[in-house]
C-alpha cells in the first residue's frame, strides 16, 4: 500500500492530543485519512477478486478469502496508524468496517471475470 | 446438473470483454460532460448566508470549552433568541423558501439534467446488451445461487436445466454496473463515481437543508452545556510540566 503512504501519514493527527477532554477533530484531514482507506479498499477488492478467479475459488471460498483481504487490509491500516486509533480517525469502525460491503460488488466482478477468463475459456 | 460446460472462446472475446470496456468508457465520456455541461449556477445569497450562519453556530458548539461562561452565553443568546436570534425562523417563512427552492426553474432544470444524464446512457447501454447479447450463455459466476434467480439471470436461456451459475449477458451487464464504480472512483478522482443513488439523495435533500438544519442547530446549541476546559488544562499543564521536571 505504497500508494497512501505519503499522504496518511503527513495527513495529520486531528487535534485529540490537544485537550484531553473535548477531542476536536480536523475535520480536512479527517476526510483526507476517510478517502485514502476507501481508496486502499476499492484497490484490494479488485486486486483480491482477480487473484480469486485466477486461483480458482469456488462458493464460499471465494467469500471467505474476501473477508480475509479486509481483515489483512484492516490490520494493516489499523498498524499504519500506529494502532492509536483515535489520533487518526473518530472512531474505531471506520477503519474496521467502514467499506468492506461497498467493495463486496467490485471483488465479485473481477471474481467472476477472471474466474471465466482462466476457467470456462 | 454440475457439468461443467465448456463455452466457446469467441463469447470471451466478443461479449464479456466489449461489454466491461463499453461501459467503463461510457463512465469516463459521462464524467466528462457532466463536467462540460454544469451551468454555473449563481449561489443564492439567501442559501449562503444560512449556510454560513450554520457553520458558525456549529464552530460554537465545538469550541464551546474553550470560552469562558459568560461569552458562550451571550452567544448562545445570540443565535437562539426568540425574537432576531440568527437561527430562529418563522414558519411562515421557512415554508416559502422551501416551494421558492423547488419552483425556480434553474434549479429544476438543473436537477433534470442531471438526472438525464444519469438515466440515458444506461438505458441505451441496457436496450443494446438485449438486442445484440441475448440467447446464449453469456459467463459463470463462480458461487451457487438458489433457483429463484433463475428466472432473474438467465433470461435469454430457455433451458431450463442449464446450471443457475451460467448467466446471461443481461446479468452481465448488471454485475458491471455495480461493480464498476469501485473502479470509476479510483480512476477518474474523488467523489464522481457514479453514484446515482447518492447524487438523487443529495438533490433531493437540498431544498429542506436550510431551513430544517436551522432548527436542528438551535436545538443542539440549546441543549449543549457549557464545560470551560481551562481547569482541566491547567492540570494538564501542570502534569506535563512534572514530567519534564523529573
Amino acid at each position: 500500500m505504497a500508494v497512501e503512504g505519503d499522504p496518511r501519514a503527513s495527513a495529520n493527527r486531528s487535534l485529540g492530543d490537544a485537550v484531553d477532554d473535548l477531542p476536536i477533530f480536523n475535520v480536512d484531514n479527517l476526510q483526507s485519512n476517510i478517502k485514502s482507506i476507501y481508496y486502499s479498499r476499492t484497490f484490494l477488492s479488485i486486486i483480491g477478486g482477480a487473484i480469486a478467479g485466477i486461483w480458482g475459488f469456488t462458493g464460499l471460498t471465494g467469500f471467505i478469502f474476501y473477508f480475509i483481504v479486509m481483515a489483512v487490509a484492516s490490520l494493516s491500516l489499523a498498524a499504519k496508524a500506529k494502532f492509536s486509533v483515535h489520533a487518526y480517525f473518530d472512531s474505531w469502525s471506520r477503519i474496521l468496517v467502514d467499506g468492506i460491503f461497498g467493495g463486496l460488488m467490485s471483488f465479485v466482478l473481477f471474481w467472476t471475470f477472471a474466474y471465466d477468463i482462466v476457467h470456462i475459456f | 446438473m454440475a457439468e461443467d460446460l465448456v463455452l466457446d472462446t469467441a463469447i470471451r472475446d466478443w461479449v464479456l470483454v466489449p461489454l466491461s470496456v463499453v461501459m467503463v468508457l461510457i463512465g469516463v465520456l459521462r464524467y466528462f460532460v457532466s463536467k462540460l455541461m454544469r451551468s454555473h449556477q449563481a449561489p443564492d445569497l439567501k442559501v449562503v448566508k444560512e449556510g454560513q450562519v450554520i457553520l458558525r453556530a456549529r464552530n460554537l458548539r465545538a469550541a464551546a470549552g474553550f470560552i469562558p461562561a459568560k461569552s458562550f452565553r451571550a452567544r448562545k443568546i445570540y443565535y437562539t433568541n426568540e425574537e432576531n436570534g440568527l437561527l430562529h425562523v418563522p414558519k411562515g417563512q421557512a415554508q416559502n423558501a422551501q416551494a421558492q427552492m423547488f419552483s425556480d426553474p434553474n434549479l429544476a432544470m438543473d436537477m433534470m439534467k442531471k438526472n438525464l444524464s444519469m438515466i440515458i446512457p444506461q438505458t441505451l447501454t441496457f436496450a443494446w446488451v438485449n438486442f445484440f447479447f441475448s440467447g446464449f450463455v453469456a459467463a459463470k459466476i463462480p458461487f451457487p445461487l438458489t433457483h429463484r434467480f433463475r428466472g432473474m439471470l438467465q433470461n435469454g436461456i430457455d433451458l431450463s436445466t442449464v446450471d443457475v451459475s451460467y448467466v446471461s449477458s443481461r446479468s452481465w451487464y448488471f454485475l458491471n454496473l455495480f461493480g464498476l464504480r469501485g473502479l470509476f472512483s479510483l480512476i477518474l478522482g474523488e467523489e464522481n463515481a457514479m453514484d446515482d443513488t447518492q447524487r438523487m439523495m443529495q438533490m433531493s435533500g437540498f431544498g429542506f437543508d436550510p431551513t430544517k438544519s436551522l432548527g436542528a442547530e438551535k436545538d443542539s446549541i440549546d441543549i449543549i452545556q457549557h464545560d470551560w476546559a481551562l481547569p482541566k488544562l491547567e492540570k494538564r499543564a501542570e502534569d506535563v510540566l512534572k514530567k519534564l521536571v523529573k
